[in-house]
């Protein structure tokens, strides 16, 4: 395992009980992401997308298989440890919003900051995360106040302010059109490459994953790539680095 | 379609020599299946209609060339040609899928290879889908907003967007008929006569029925649990 590896998932499995009848939806799935690129995994409706973000950015643990950040695994994580990891490694965009309709986008992306910060310094941060996004202008706004393209870009910009190590996106670019799609999924390119992060995220359009450095499609719970792979790493996504130099 | 309007059509954006067409051809329309070899006689076809015409030459730059290279341009009756062309209506193309035809005239037997060839052909959309893919620097930030694009970025958008979705619409179509494939092989397999070899159904013994028989396992297991 290398220093850059940030997020990964060795022959990790997942099922739900629906009454007495049990659900896996996902099989022995391995997968790497390492900081400087975004992987992009592509599956249908009901294909486990959503359970494999929330199994990888340790929101629910795995029936089997291992789960690792920075090389640690979960499971060895104590639950200050894991709240840790939550809160200032993972960033997970929801584009759910905040609770308050009254909150202005400024001071919304700045919640995650108040814990450690003064509100000045964390509205300071928050107006850099917007701009960065390319949304400074919604600084004022309110969330319901806000187009589709611009709620997907204050929610980046919400789970991207404290920094994290790995920023997780369950399908960015729902109701996008096309231009709008192709600026969110090069904001999160450039994301990864310049801020030198991980990105995870899943789509259900195939035009959302052009943008991506790697790509995979998830179907009946396992993982397809677009190379062959050998038999002792089946479904495992590991490509070649693009963007910048490897490290150390 | 020929490569015909292709080629005049990038000869009317900017004169260039065979070569150099042939790259512009593969980047612009790399799935349509163009021979790189079809320029030149694209360019033949379209010199004997008086389409284009030599814009001169550029001089051989390097040793491993000693010929110089033709650059082509439109001629002014290539150019009123090609606007009638992108006038005219744009036919539907024909289905005249290989994998539809071997599915329609498929023996039960045939199964097991069906099923591989199925999974070969998804992994190839998704290796298509990867050649896809933006390559180019990313943009510097703040990154331009979508609607200061020209059109010709967009246009380019467009049509790998339709090239994207066709391939997602084809992995969709191979993802039902593998699940259904698949479950079709387990019952088959399920069928087979107490004593009776389980390869008679589902081939013998190699890495395709290998995997087959793990699938139709798995399905007649998820059967039965559901």
């Amino acid at each position: 395992m290398s220093f850059r590896e940030c997020l990964s998932l060795d022959r990790v499995s997942k099922s739900y009980w629906r009454g007495p009848h049990e659900t896996t939806v996902l099989k022995y799935i391995s997968l790497s992401v390492f900081a400087g690129e975004c992987v992009a995994v592509w599956g249908q409706r009901g294909s486990g997308k959503t359970t494999l973000l929330k199994v990888a950015a340790g929101l629910e643990p795995p029936d089997d298989g291992i789960v690792s950040f920075k090389d640690r695994d979960l499971r060895a994580m104590s639950k200050a440890e894991m709240v840790r990891l939550l809160r200032e490694e993972i960033g997970w965009a929801r584009r759910s919003g905040p609770e308050s309709d009254e909150l202005e986008m400024l001071d919304y992306v700045a919640l995650p900051l108040l814990k450690g910060h003064t509100l000045r310094r964390a509205r300071r941060r928050s107006a850099q995360a917007l701009a960065q996004v390319g949304v400074a202008d919604c600084c004022k706004g309110r969330w319901e106040d806000l187009t589709d393209s611009e709620r997907t870009l204050v929610s980046i910009a919400h789970a991207m302010v404290r920094k994290p190590s790995l920023l997780v996106v369950d399908d960015p670019t729902a109701n996008l059109d096309l231009l709008q799609r192709e600026e969110v999924m090069g904001l999160l390119r450039s994301t990864a490459e310049q801020e030198w992060i991980a990105v995870l995220i899943t789509v259900p359009d195939m035009p959302s994953m052009v943008h991506a450095h790697r790509i995979g499609s998830l179907s009946d719970g396992r993982l397809l790539v677009p190379s062959g792979v050998s038999p002792e790493r089946d479904n495992v996504v590991d490509f070649p680095i693009r963007g910048k130099a490897v490290l150390g | 379609m020929s490569a015909k309007h292709a080629v005049l059509g990038l000869v009317i954006e900017r004169p260039g020599y065979g070569y150099d067409l042939a790259r512009r051809l593969r980047e612009r329309f790399g799935s349509s299946g163009f021979a790189p070899t079809g320029v030149y006689s694209a360019l033949d076809q379209l010199s004997a209609e008086g389409l284009v015409r030599s814009a001169g030459s550029l001089a051989a730059d390097s040793a491993e060339r000693a010929a110089p290279r033709t650059v082509y341009e439109a001629t002014g009756e290539g150019r009123e040609q090609f606007d009638r062309w992108m006038l005219s209506t744009s036919s539907l193309a024909h289905v005249r899928d290989e994998l539809n035809m071997k599915l329609a005239l498929s023996r039960p037997r045939d199964l097991p290879a069906l099923i591989e060839l199925v999974r070969c052909q998804e992994e190839q959309c998704l290796a298509r889908l990867e050649a896809l893919k933006r390559v180019d620097a990313p943009a510097e930030s703040p990154r331009p907003r979508s609607d200061g694009l020209a059109w010709p970025q967009v246009a380019r958008l467009l049509v790998r967007d339709a090239e994207v979705r066709q391939l997602q619409a084809r992995i969709e179509w191979l993802q039902r008929v593998g699940a259904i494939m698949v479950k079709l092989a387990g019952s088959q397999r399920s069928r087979v006569l107490p004593g009776e070899s389980a390869g008679a159904v589902v081939g013998r013994g190699g890495p395709v029925e290998q995997r087959v028989r793990s699938e139709a396992e798995a399905a007649a297991v998820g059967a039965r649990v559901a």
